[in-house]
């Protein structure tokens, strides 16, 4: 896989991205080199002589990156050297290597191909190498997270690696063999924490986060047919008044079965293209997470980024049994939360959730209600919401001269669902605290319980608006580098709140406890 | 849980206030804020005079807006100078502020990543200077309104020294 003749161990990317990248390109260029080719057509045969520009350019720009990328592994990094014209040399330290994720589209796995996606540090920033062989991607992947792991011993308490000066990285037990070694490290044994059942796929139609999706493309349908000028206003109004007359209702619920089909067909599918072969394993410190049909994805969490997890039961799937999973890490990807279970029994989530995590049961735990004073701030929460479209409601009434019955159905239906929404909203919410983890529940029509390591709180906010002052209450807000930034325990009474972030995380606020201090 | 109520009293002790003011010179600044927003205001409305007819809408709207500015300028500056409380420990850093409503947030030293501070042309004024503490939390960042400049400039060196010293990222 690396060249044999190079002494310093640079390796290039798969040969077959010779293949690979002139089509890639060829793919980007295509539209505009047809209509470039039928735009000059009116010249005649002159255009041909263009042809083999679009031929020959593409294969160039597509054969670049193989000629110019080239990246080795050495005793304390990770290099990568790309670019023809303007240069560029990425280096990351072995121990700064936080993931390594492989991904191959159908392309790539017919050609036994695999992007990798090296992930470091903090920021968002990430190593591409598109792509090599899929073992030689996966040797990779190994050799990295292993010998980040080597190299971040010792741990120091807050999860993240010390250097350890005057010492190689390497030192610690693990022999160095050269990088381009085939016969790389033994793997080490490997803990299935969950594999797919498709007896999971009835969830798929209750889980709706597709539906804004699929929305979307039917908009974007709708607008292509009105280029095609078939629908023109006539033929829509005659032919809805003709089909209207004969049979209104029986095209509403036509319309709706057909729907409700095209939702069942299209959430099934897309479950199964996302979730095929759904694999969670725990090995040599890290999660590692493989799914997809067409494009196999393969994300690896270092565990020790790894800081808690959510779990949410949005109303449709709570009705079914089913909920969802999903890891807050730190210093990974858009928004620090993956997603690492599709929508599964909840006893499925709940014990994946808990071996993630290890430890105490924090998705277990019974949580502590927060009060009537809170149960009111729902309420009163909901009710103004309400407030707001019933004095629209009314505006308008008044504005438009129309019936005065409908501020008043209005306001019933709106107070009516005030009312519940409040009810949920309470219903979900509370806290707990178990040996290592601060765990919020939330949420008015998704249930949502969120654990979070108290290792991992990184400060403590106590947020009061007026109303929350006059009964009392608190909002304490965990802030921490994971997942969605910080942890909302809402409406809590305020010294319980405080008792609560002492608890937590002994020591950060004692000193400015009052009642603590004699 | 009907003890809610009964614990409004013992609130305000759960936690205790910070030890230092800001700069007493932060009223007067908070004031000419206020000010410049009242003087925006009276441009506006003699505009709106001039160009528009006045409905009496227009009356409520203009009497609500400079009600608002009022109190802004005589209120608000004195309320917000008693509440606006900091401190830095051996630790950590506790501040409170907000004056409808009110946050006290704690960031422990070891945690914090940068330390910066920010002087805007009207608090040069002033003599006065804001620092922000951050985290590795977006949710959070820490802001110490209207210091002293020297003090500011003091508590940003002292703090760094003191954030440098701590090993790991922090997270």
């Amino acid at each position: 896989m690396s060249d044999p003749n190079d002494p310093d161990g640079w390796q290039k990317l798969d040969k077959k991205m010779l293949l690979i990248g002139p089509l890639q390109v060829l793919r980007a260029f295509a539209v505009p080199a047809v209509v470039a080719i039928l735009g000059l057509g009116s010249t005649g045969i002159f255009s041909l002589m263009f042809l083999p520009l679009f031929i020959v350019v593409p294969v160039l720009l597509g054969a670049l990156p193989w000629l110019t990328t080239r990246f080795r592994i050495t005793e304390t990094k990770f290099e990568l050297h790309k670019g023809l014209v303007s240069k560029k040399q990425l280096t990351a330290p072995l121990e700064r290597i936080r993931s390594v994720d492989l991904e191959s589209s159908l392309l790539h796995r017919v050609l036994g191909l695999a992007k990798v996606e090296i992930g470091t540090g903090v920021d968002d920033t990430r190593i591409t190498l598109d792509s090599l062989s899929q073992s030689q991607a996966a040797a990779l992947r190994g050799v990295l997270l292993r010998r980040r792991a080597a190299s971040a011993e010792p741990v120091d308490e807050t999860g993240a690696p010390m250097e350890v000066p005057g010492t190689s990285p390497l030192s610690d037990g693990i022999d160095a063999p050269a990088p381009n070694d085939p016969a790389w490290l033994p793997a080490p044994p490997e803990q299935v924490l969950a594999r797919i059942d498709w007896s999971w796929v009835r969830f798929a139609p209750f889980s709706l986060t597709k539906l804004a999706l699929v929305a979307g493309a039917v908009g974007v349908f709708s607008q292509f047919i009105d280029d095609f000028g078939i629908f023109d206003q006539n033929t829509v109004r005659n032919g809805w008044a003709r089909v209207s007359d004969v049979a209104l209702p029986w095209i509403v619920v036509v319309l709706l079965i057909a729907g409700l089909v095209a939702w069942l067909f299209i959430s099934t599918a897309g479950y199964a293209v996302q979730w095929w072969n759904l694999l969670l394993v725990r090995e040599a410190g890290n999660l590692r997470l493989t799914a997809g049909l067409f494009t196999t994805r393969s994300t690896t969490l270092e565990e020790a980024r790894v800081r808690g997890v959510a779990l949410t039961e949005p109303w449709l799937l709570r009705r079914v049994g089913g909920a969802e999973l999903a890891t807050l890490a730190t210093g990974v990807g858009s928004g620090g939360v993956t997603s690492i279970l599709p929508p599964c029994p909840v006893a499925v989530a709940t014990s994946v959730g808990q071996s993630v995590l290890k430890s105490d049961p924090p998705l277990l735990v019974p949580l502590l209600a927060h009060g009537q004073a809170a149960r009111r701030r729902c309420h009163l929460r909901m009710q103004r919401m309400a407030l707001v479209a019933i004095a629209a409601a009314i505006g308008s009434t008044i504005g438009f001269n129309w019936s005065p019955w409908l501020p008043v159905v209005v306001a019933a239906v709106l107070i009516g669902f005030a009312v519940l929404s409040a009810e949920a909203q309470y219903a979900n919410l509370g806290h707990a605290l178990t040996q290592s983890h601060l765990v919020a529940g939330s949420g008015v029509w998704q249930r949502c319980r969120t654990a979070l390591e108290c290792d991992g709180v990184i400060g403590w906010v106590v947020h009061q608006n007026f109303f929350q002052r006059r009964v009392g209450l608190a909002t304490l807000i965990a802030t921490t580098a994971a997942g969605a930034e910080k942890l909302e325990v809402r409406d809590l009474p305020l010294t319980q709140a405080v008792a609560l972030a002492d608890a937590a995380t002994p020591g950060m606020l004692t000193e400015f406890a009052s009642s603590s201090a004699p | 849980m009907t003890s809610a109520r009964n614990d409004t009293e013992a609130t305000e002790s759960a936690l205790r206030e910070p030890a230092h003011q800001v700069s007493p010179r932060a009223i007067a600044y908070w004031q000419v804020g206020a000010l410049v927003g009242l003087v925006v205001l009276v441009i506006a409305a003699l505009v709106c005079w001039f160009l528009f007819p006045h409905p009496w809408w227009a009356f409520a709207i203009a009497a609500v807006l400079f009600g608002w500015v009022l109190v802004d300028l005589l209120i608000v500056p004195k309320l917000r100078y008693r509440i606006h409380r900091w401190e830095v420990t051996p630790t950590a850093v506790f501040t409170r502020s907000g004056w409808l409503m009110r946050e006290q947030r704690i960031a422990p030293l070891n945690r914090v990543q940068t330390v910066d501070s920010h002087q805007g042309p009207l608090m040069r004024l002033f003599n006065l200077s804001s620092i922000t503490v951050t985290t590795a939390s977006a949710a959070g960042p820490i802001t110490i309104d209207c210091l002293d400049h020297e003090l500011a400039q003091r508590l940003v060196a002292e703090l760094t020294e003191r954030t440098a010293a701590v090993e790991g990222d922090a997270t």
